[in-house]
């Protein structure tokens, strides 16, 4: 009788230092070649099961575990993790936590070195995995210098190797560019056809869709609440929590009692005065090599809501890293409030500009979120009531209130992400520039403190560095298209974004949301979210 | 993610041996330094050093950093065992005044004074000389041994297979920790912080780093976590493991080997018949005391 890959029976799961239980009698099973999208807001117990399922729970994350979980008809649950990994491949989130190799064949070999297998076999079966990922060509490439993308492949590639059974993979398009993620999830979606069964927790629902999963299912405070096809999950979940399809969330919207009418304009409004920031032919290499951008001219006006796309290695960071200072042009000059850039300390660029950097661990050190706030502020040698008013109004938008007092380390890792860009709002800068706000944030939770962010009053300026093409759609007026270091378009979303010819080149996918918006321009005359394109369907 | 030193192949004397043998001799060379304090003996191993390092096709822009902060460090430190005459006193008994040096003024009715004796003088030169040659072999290691074998040289060289690997891993945490600390360094100036203005006593100064210090410790604990999840997800330690790249000793392996040995037991055995001990020449004892 030949078993299933992959069955789990009531399986509950308490974390040790935590009260309640994280995932409560999950059941359920799944087929060979099965490809099972698994959704859900952050803390609804995804990557408590991803972790249950892969053997980490409970033998790194202690706790208490019930239920009973079956690989190929192998109970896992007291079998060492090492046993289990050579059944259930894992995919974690952010690649960058999982590659432990320099090289990527020897990333890609390293699983099959542990197992112990012949030389020859772990070369033959190494070379395979990077064939089959059309990544043959990375083979002998260091791998802390791939981008993005061929870091996600190379981890899919070590776990291939191991031929395993089921493959799970946790937000694998979360650090992608657009293009990237598009070819990521047409790799899955072989992967499924060729027999692998798959379990994907993915926020961007909306593009997994397209690759058909044979089943979706929605978690929620830890138990399962939808098990079924994708054509019942628009009914059964809450719109504003998975993002779906602009057209389904638009007629969703549209049946509400009282459809939602989010009025978002700009407090500041973009004038043809003095520009906050020029960029005069700015070029920069790294001392290591090539030339990262190439004769950057531009200028960041009042009222300006830049949202600045590319793929990934673009130099889009580099960028902005200029307008702060921390980095200085090789050629020409970046003017901040008319003084360049060479000429002022970053702390003095600070006060007119607030950069939240991508990682918050990077940054986090203070006992209390009331302290880590009042860090910056308290830097800019701002008063005590200043300060006292900053973290109070920083701590509304975030949503993050009643953890004023608790330590920013303890928090979890979208909470700590929403900390960081608090730690900059209460800074009170006049420019706000923040890279990937909402990387690792759960679809509410960042459409919420955007929102909230875009109508604070004493901004003048926002820029933001995103792969999401929705966030620039609903929240810029301005997007600047980046693509090996020159500015490829930069204009309003509505003239930049119709030229798809021109997104391709720069590896971005348009989305349902710009399809839809493009087709109701006429009718609209502006760009609009889902919920309010309702009205004009 | 574990970053790696800044490793390119090169047509150099130090990347033509197997790292095994080098990082044999490097040993070698290592405990045989330790056994002079003869700036004579020292010499040598002074040139011994400089010829790996000219060799290496290493350019003066790459190593600039590494070798004006570690020659400041060591030179700092040599010149503070001159001025306070401490760390030599192991080695020499008398000493043979050259000058004295008096302050004019007291500080709660003691005088600051510096006396230039000939042993102080030629301590500092040797132990300079001494940690300097060590500076620059040990500086060599990260240009010029490939990060990928890393792992295979340390299993070549006798470790298991879990030692060898976490030696990988710890080689490569030092450049991740510089870069980790960098970005923390970027993020905190970005929030106003200026680590040049940091003023206060003792206490006080390091309180003030804690925006530096907590993240970067945090994010190494993190990084370590996620390091230990990374290697159990993938069968690590479930048996002996095969090493996919290959090390094979050449003639000239051997003979290098050979070496590193020969100059370890000749200094083993001159340290042992009381040669190598330290030396100032007599002449400037001579002239120091007027004879």
């Amino acid at each position: 009788m030949s078993e299933k890959p992959l069955v789990l029976e009531h399986v509950s799961f308490r974390y040790r230092s935590r009260q309640g239980a994280a995932i409560h009698d999950i059941s359920f099973s799944a087929e060979p070649g099965e490809l099972l999208l698994l959704a859900g807001a952050s803390g609804c117990g995804k990557t408590t099961l991803i972790r249950a399922i892969n053997g980490l729970i409970p033998r790194s994350y202690k706790g208490e575990l019930t239920g009973k979980i079956r690989v190929q008809g192998q109970e896992t649950t007291s079998m060492p993790l090492a046993r289990i990994s050579q059944m259930v491949g894992t995919v974690l989130q952010d690649p960058e936590r999982q590659i432990l190799g320099t090289k990527v064949i020897n990333e890609v070999a390293f699983g099959l070195e542990n197992m112990g297998l012949p030389r020859a076999e772990i070369l033959r079966r190494a070379e395979a995995a990077l064939e089959y990922l059309n990544i043959s060509h990375l083979r002998d490439r260091e791998t802390f210098n791939l981008s993005g993308g061929e870091k996600q492949k190379v981890a899919l590639a070590g776990v291939l190797a191991m031929k395993p059974s089921v493959l799970l993979l946790d937000e694998p398009l979360a650090s992608l560019d657009p293009a990237s993620a598009q070819e990521a999830l047409a790799m899955i979606r072989r992967l499924a056809d060729e027999g692998l069964t798959i379990l994907m927790v993915e926020h961007r629902v909306e593009d997994v869709l397209q690759i058909h999963p044979s089943r979706v299912m929605y978690m929620s405070e830890g138990e399962i609440r939808y098990l079924g096809d994708a054509a019942g999950l628009a009914e059964a979940v809450d719109f504003r929590e998975v993002k779906l399809p602009a057209r389904q969330v638009a007629l969703r919207a549209a049946q509400e009692t009282t459809p939602e009418r989010v009025t978002f304009l700009p407090k500041t409004q973009r004038a043809a005065s003095a520009p906050l920031v020029r960029f005069e032919n700015v070029s920069f290499g790294y001392e290591t090599g090539h030339e990262v951008l190439h004769g950057i001219s531009l200028d960041i006006h009042p009222g300006d809501v830049i949202a600045v796309l590319g793929p990934n290695g673009a130099g889009k960071t580099t960028f902005v890293k200029h307008a702060i200072g921390l980095l200085k042009p090789k050629s020409g000059r970046v003017l901040v409030n008319g003084q360049d850039t060479r000429q002022a300390s970053v702390a003095e660029i600070a006060a007119t500009l607030g950069y939240v950097f991508q990682s918050p661990s990077h940054m986090l050190f203070a006992p209390t979120v009331r302290e880590e706030l009042a860090f910056g502020p308290r830097n800019l040698k701002h008063s005590a009531e200043q300060i006292e008013q900053g973290i109070k109004r920083a701590l509304e938008i975030v949503n993050l209130r009643e953890r004023e007092n608790d330590p920013p380390l303890s928090l979890s890792f979208g909470q700590q992400k929403r900390i960081s860009i608090a730690a900059i709002l209460a800074m009170r800068s006049k420019i706000l520039v923040m890279d990937e706000p909402t990387a690792g944030q759960d679809y509410r939770n960042y459409m919420n403190f955007m929102d909230a962010i875009l109508q604070m009053p004493g901004f003048e300026a926002i820029l933001f560095i995103t792969h999401d093409v929705d966030l620039a759609v609903i929240y810029a007026n301005r997007v600047i298209l980046v693509a090996d270091g020159t500015v490829r378009a930069d204009g309003p979303p509505q003239q930049v974004l119709k030229d798809y010819n021109v997104l391709r080149a720069c590896r971005v996918v348009p989305t349902s949301l710009l399809d839809l918006n493009l087709q109701l321009l006429p009718k609209t005359g502006q760009f609009l979210r889902a919920e309010a394109l309702a009205k004009v369907l | 993610m574990l970053v790696t030193w800044r490793y390119r192949p090169r047509k150099s004397l130090v990347q033509w041996f197997d790292p095994r043998a080098w990082v044999i001799f490097y040993l070698c060379f290592l405990f045989s330094t330790l056994a002079f304090w003869d700036i004579r003996f020292l010499l040598p191993f002074l040139a011994i050093a400089l010829l790996w390092l000219f060799t290496s096709g290493l350019t003066w822009n790459e190593v600039r950093r590494p070798f004006l902060f570690i020659g400041a460090f060591v030179f700092f430190f040599a010149f503070l065992t001159f001025l306070t005459g401490r760390g030599g006193m192991e080695v020499y008994e008398t000493e043979h005044l050259i000058r004295r040096l008096q302050a004019p003024f007291t500080i709660l009715g003691w005088r600051p004074t510096l006396e230039i004796t000939v042993e102080r003088a030629f301590f500092a030169i040797s132990q300079f000389v001494r940690v300097f040659s060590i500076a620059v072999m040990t500086i060599l290691i990260p240009y010029s041994l490939n990060p990928a074998l890393y792992g295979v040289t340390f299993k070549g060289l006798g470790l298991p297979d879990k030692i060898a690997y976490a030696m990988d891993l710890t080689m490569r945490f030092i450049p991740t920790f510089a870069r980790d600390f960098q970005l923390t360094m970027d993020a905190q100036r970005a929030r106003g912080y200026e680590l040049e203005k940091i003023s206060g006593g003792l206490v006080e100064q390091v309180r003030k780093l804690g925006p530096l210090i907590v993240p970067v410790t945090i994010h190494a604990i993190i990084g370590s976590e996620d390091i230990i999840d990374a290697m159990d997800l993938r069968a690590f330690g479930i048996g002996p493991r095969t090493w996919l790249q290959e090390l094979h000793y050449q003639p000239r392996d051997y003979v290098l080997i050979a070496l590193g040995l020969l100059l370890l037991v000749c200094s083993i055995t001159l340290g042992l018949s009381g040669l190598g001990n330290f030396w100032v020449p007599q002449a400037l004892i001579r002239w120091a005391t007027g004879g």
